[in-house]
């Protein structure tokens, strides 16, 4: 019962092909190349799709109310989750310190060790999975139904761009949304450290604020940091509007390009990260 | 609803407009949503527990689909291995070349940063990142497959066919995603361990018999990480599979389920890294 559905959904170009008489060899290389095109295609895509924006952008035209509402659904919605992530990420982070804290008895160095990873790699770095969690798979669910029903072919008819009306205010949007939330994540990630630090370690907030702008730790972290978080947005952005845009195939489609979403900016996010990394190090 | 305005008038017509409403007024309003809120979280949490429950009890009492379980460790665990490897991959690049940067700034010593980093690796960074990349991966498929069953209505002819939707469809994706979950987290973590050692080659001139310098793991570390493995092999299939179930709303319902299941096992994996990480630095 259960077997029976999940075969025919699924025409991905990396599934296996068993059985259809070509030898093993052919048929790995035939995969190989297939995943190949279908990545090609899907970055190409993104490249017109930016292209298309940036086009947009200047000069501005941006339907305002669209943005708005876009704005609010993204950011204030997704304020309660940031906020649990963010207090729970910098718990966790002191006690992965708290050994290292215990065996060198660096009790003053707590804010700076926990400080650095949470402002540098892990607050962004998780901000931007929750945001492309909940932000960017609700963004392409909304589009790819707007695609499947013909809505968007609806909008073109009435000779409105849904590049400028749909795709540029939920891009901004997104953009937007993860800077100010790693921002937001950064301070309650750091007060959630603190709290752990006197709770687990009894270093008193007031030495681990010392810690913090002791001197080891700049404004150049923080704006690491947000730096990273602008670049994810534009690749949680530009990889969920390209899904939900590309979506094909009905309903089943519209489930199918959300997790397409889920995983090409979690893959984006993690390559992107390294590169920014290196170059800002 | 409209009984109480007729009944004590007031001057004020906004005010009567809003008793008309019935809701309430603009205190009682806010304090309203907050109790539905809650209500709802608890709904919620008493569902999961359900399924949970009812996953666990068919474990050991239900009937097997023959094949379902080696078909769900494939779509878990063979079909993640390349996403898992190159996501941690970078990963591993990462943090490396982050902690050295945040060595340099105190002392310019790179002879403990191999240890450092595998003892982390084990207690914490290998189960946590690896389960929040796969959480993407398979949660959401999870959600999807599982959710886009229930809107075509398809849970409904299993509950007629007098068969437990959890026996059938949770159950052989909770017991893959233990087994592959676990498999992915170590071979996720080896292959982050290396790249680690090859950017401390390369970027801080620490050669591999420096680097490899497992001392400071000790029987504590394993133990947490490999809590840690088996707990997130547990919650991804039984969150996901919540949220799948719990679709409503044609195919629109399919992208929210998805949504959700991805936001609510990372949750889940970082709220439940919270407390196994207190608990085992408190008891080791």
């Amino acid at each position: 019962m259960a077997a029976a559905t999940a075969p025919a959904r699924n025409p991905n170009p990396r599934g296996p092909s068993r059985g259809t008489g070509t030898s093993k060899l052919d048929s790995f290389a035939g995969n190989v190349g297939k995943s190949f095109l279908y990545i090609a295609a899907t970055a190409g895509g993104m490249g017109v799709l930016l292209g298309q924006i940036i086009a947009r952008l200047f000069p501005p035209r941006i339907d305002k109310t669209e943005l708005w509402r876009n704005l609010y659904k993204m950011s204030v919605k997704s304020l309660p989750i940031v906020a649990v992530t963010a207090l729970f990420t910098g718990a966790i982070m002191v006690i992965q310190a708290a050994p290292i804290v215990k065996r060198y008895g660096a009790e003053g160095l707590l804010g700076w060790g926990a400080g650095f990873g949470t402002l540098r790699e892990i607050a962004p770095l998780l901000t931007a999975l929750m945001i492309s969690g909940r932000v960017g798979a609700n963004n392409t669910a909304e589009l790819g139904t707007m695609v499947v029903t013909e809505q968007v072919d609806a909008l073109r008819t009435l000779a409105i761009d849904p590049i400028s009306f749909l795709i540029l205010p939920r891009f901004i949007g997104i953009t937007l949304t993860l800077f100010m939330m790693t921002l937001y994540a950064d301070i309650l990630a750091l007060f959630g450290a603190a709290f752990t630090g006197e709770a687990l370690l009894t270093v008193s907030p007031q030495s681990f604020y010392n810690g913090l702008v002791g001197g080891l730790l700049g404004f150049g972290d923080v704006a690491n940091g947000l730096c990273k978080s602008f670049v994810f947005g534009l690749v949680i952005a530009l990889s969920s509007c390209h899904f939900g845009l590309s979506t094909t195939g009905g309903a089943p489609g519209v489930g199918r390009s959300v997790t397409a979403t889920v995983v090409a900016s979690a893959a984006g996010v993690f390559i992107i990260d390294y590169l920014v990394s290196f170059i800002l190090g | 609803m409209t009984a109480p305005s007729q009944e004590h008038p007031t001057s004020d017509p906004s005010h009567a407009e809003l008793a008309a409403a019935g809701e309430s007024s603009a205190l009682v309003r806010p304090i309203a949503g907050l109790g539905a809120t809650a209500l709802d979280f608890l709904r919620a949490g008493l569902e999961l527990y359900s399924v949970f429950v009812r996953t666990l009890y068919y474990v050991f009492r239900g009937r097997r689909e023959r094949g379902a379980l080696v078909k769900q460790m494939y779509e878990i665990g063979n079909r993640s291995v390349f996403f898992v490897s190159i996501t941690m991959g970078f990963i591993g690049m990462i943090l490396v070349y982050q902690s050295g940067l945040q060595l340099r700034r105190v002392i310019p010593d790179f002879t403990m940063l191999g240890a450092t980093y595998i003892e982390l690796l084990v207690r914490d960074l290998g189960p946590s990142i690896a389960s929040l990349i796969l959480t993407t991966r398979v949660g959401a498929g999870i959600a999807a497959e599982i959710g886009s069953m229930v809107v075509t209505e398809q849970v409904d002819a299993l509950r007629m066919c007098a068969a437990d939707p959890i026996d059938f469809l949770v159950v052989p994706r909770f017991l893959a995603g233990l087994v592959m979950t676990a498999a992915l987290i170590v071979w996720a973590s080896t292959v982050a361990y290396f790249t680690g050692a090859l950017t401390a080659y390369f970027a801080y001139d620490l050669s591999f018999q420096t680097f490899f310098n497992t001392s400071l793991v000790d029987t504590g570390d394993v133990v947490t990480g490999v809590t840690k493995c088996i707990v997130y092999g547990a919650a991804i299939p039984v969150v996901s599979g919540y949220c799948g179930l719990s679709t409503f709303g044609g195919s629109e319902g399919v992208g929210w389920a998805t949504t959700r299941a991805v936001v609510n096992s990372s949750l889940a994996i970082i709220v439940l890294d919270f407390f196994i990480s207190g608990a085992g630095f408190l008891i080791f």
